[in-house]
């Protein structure tokens, strides 16, 4: 092993969201219900902040999904919380 | 400096056998007989017609419908590529090899050995070797790996020139000039690498799949993947893409050789084609004749190598790695045999090989056994046993860093579980 390995790293994942950002599907599966949104922003005090949008939401088929909009770079990625 | 030595196409033309004249028409390897339909290795020839390894046996047929395909030999291949580094080992280099046909050593250690120049080296492995092979010589593996396959069959292609020549001379940076030094290399493999395309990062497990995505996204060349930044290369890729850009910049993990080891291997010609109990009979016999080898020094056996030569054609091979390492012909047997089972058609020759030896015999038990350290012991063998089967990255687990972070990758890593740690 080359080293330590992250846990949880976001993996890129598909996301149509609406005029104000809000998930309207994720994967192709509609979002059924946004059950929380927070927002992340830390390390601004360095070259690389981190600006991220969370949004944990109910798809069709009730899965519990937690993704987020990475606010610097555009990119939407998925995450276990 | 490190070394790669590329045989290349080693499976392919070690399945055609004698039938070297083959090599001229579109052949491929066939799929292994109850294994995913994909072919092998494949011929230039089928190469310019289409037929890629690793394609679906259906699709490289309708591409080219004059395919030839070979059977694999998959223990001949073993056979000669352990010929191969086992002649590699006798000038002095310290060998990794990550697949059959591909084996890298580092020069540096070698120069005193072969007339104290890199040409000396390669000329003692050209000769050592005694068949024709493609030599890189360059400051990392995948840079030689590169280099290798873009050499001619009697000429190394050494990165880097004077500099390659003076690390394999033994000159060695001052202690304040050893980052300098690193990433003078690191910049002489980058540049070497930018124009080459990301094809070549298919050599590698790790990131062969992203080949296709890249030139999909219109990025040809390593230089246009070191070019990128490494965050969106990161977040479009995760840690494969990580490695590939690593890797496109003339970074790389350090040499890992192999410790050389012994060969044991006892093998068996049926006079009539076998299967079923008679198998059973000559792999009893193997098992008998492998513990009785003196050389073996009373150590007992933790994993062996079980191949078969087939009537219609081809080979087989089966690794067995056993849960306690042993040197009870009754157990061994008894770990074996089920393996018989999974042979696709009967044998004409079988052999078995001593892959990893374990501890001596003489294991002699406490008088009272403490529950903790007996615990402790069976673990630290199902440690050794699953890292055995699945690798040195088998057997990790959970530290936990940052627990209340809001960023969920910094609350915890993987690292190496070592038996009797905490947690």
């Amino acid at each position: 092993m080359s080293g330590p390995r992250r846990l949880n790293v976001p993996r890129p994942i598909e996301v149509r969201p609406d005029g104000d950002g809000r998930p309207l599907a994720v994967d192709g599966r509609a979002v059924q219900a946004v059950r929380e949104s927070w927002l992340v922003e830390d390390r601004w005090w360095t070259d690389r902040p981190l600006r991220r949008r969370y949004w944990e939401v109910v798809t069709e088929g009730g899965r519990n999904v937690v993704v987020f909009h990475d606010l610097a770079s555009g990119d939407w990625s998925g995450q276990r919380g | 400096m490190i070394v790669c030595v590329l045989l290349p196409r080693l499976e392919l033309v070690v399945a055609c056998g004698d039938r070297q004249a083959l090599l001229a028409d579109p052949v491929a390897l066939a799929p292994e007989p109850g294994k995913v339909q994909n072919v092998g290795e494949v011929s230039a020839r089928a190469e310019v017609l289409g037929v890629r390894a690793g394609m679906r046996l259906g699709e490289a047929l309708a591409r080219c419908p004059q395919l030839v395909l070979v059977p694999p030999d998959p223990a001949g291949v073993a056979e000669q590529w352990e010929g191969v580094i086992a002649r590699l080992e006798s000038v002095g280099a310290a060998v990794q090899s990550e697949r059959p046909g591909q084996a890298c050593f580092d020069a540096t250690g070698l120069r005193r050995l072969h007339g104290g120049s890199l040409e000396g080296i390669l000329a003692a492995v050209r000769a050592a070797l005694r068949r024709p092979a493609r030599l890189g010589v360059a400051p990392t593996r995948f840079c030689a790996l590169a280099a290798a396959q873009r050499a001619r069959p009697r000429r190394a292609e050494v990165v880097g020139g004077p500099f390659a020549d003076a690390l394999a001379r033994g000159w060695r940076p001052g202690a304040g000039h050893a980052p300098r030094a690193t990433a003078r290399a690191t910049a002489v493999a980058a540049a070497y690498l930018a124009p080459l395309p990301v094809v070549l990062l298919s050599a590698r497990p790790a990131t062969a799949a992203l080949v296709e995505p890249l030139e999909r996204l219109g990025v040809r060349t390593l230089g246009e993947l070191a070019a990128l930044p490494r965050g969106k290369v990161a977040d479009r890729f995760g840690p494969p893409g990580l490695i590939a850009h690593a890797l496109a910049r003339g970074q790389d993990e350090p040499l890992r050789p192999r410790a050389p080891g012994e060969r044991l291997r006892e093998a068996l010609e049926l006079p009539e084609s076998a299967s079923g109990l008679q198998l059973e009979q000559a792999l009893g016999m193997l098992v008998d004749r492998l513990l009785a080898r003196r050389e073996r020094r009373g150590r007992t056996l933790r994993a062996v190598v079980l191949a078969a030569r087939l009537v219609e054609g081809g080979t087989w091979r089966e690794r067995v790695v056993f849960r306690q390492a042993l040197a009870d012909p009754d157990r061994m047997r008894l770990a074996i045999a089920p393996k018989l089972a999974l042979l696709p058609a009967p044998a004409d020759a079988v052999s078995l090989a001593v892959e990893r030896f374990g501890p001596p015999a003489s294991d002699q038990r406490p008088l009272v056994d403490e529950p903790a350290a007996l615990r402790d012991a069976r673990l630290r063998e199902a440690v050794r046993q699953v890292r055995a089967v699945a690798g040195p990255e088998a057997a990790l687990r959970v530290l936990t860093v940052d627990p209340d972070s809001r960023v969920p990758e910094r609350r915890a890593i993987l690292s190496p579980f070592e038996p009797g740690e905490p947690g």
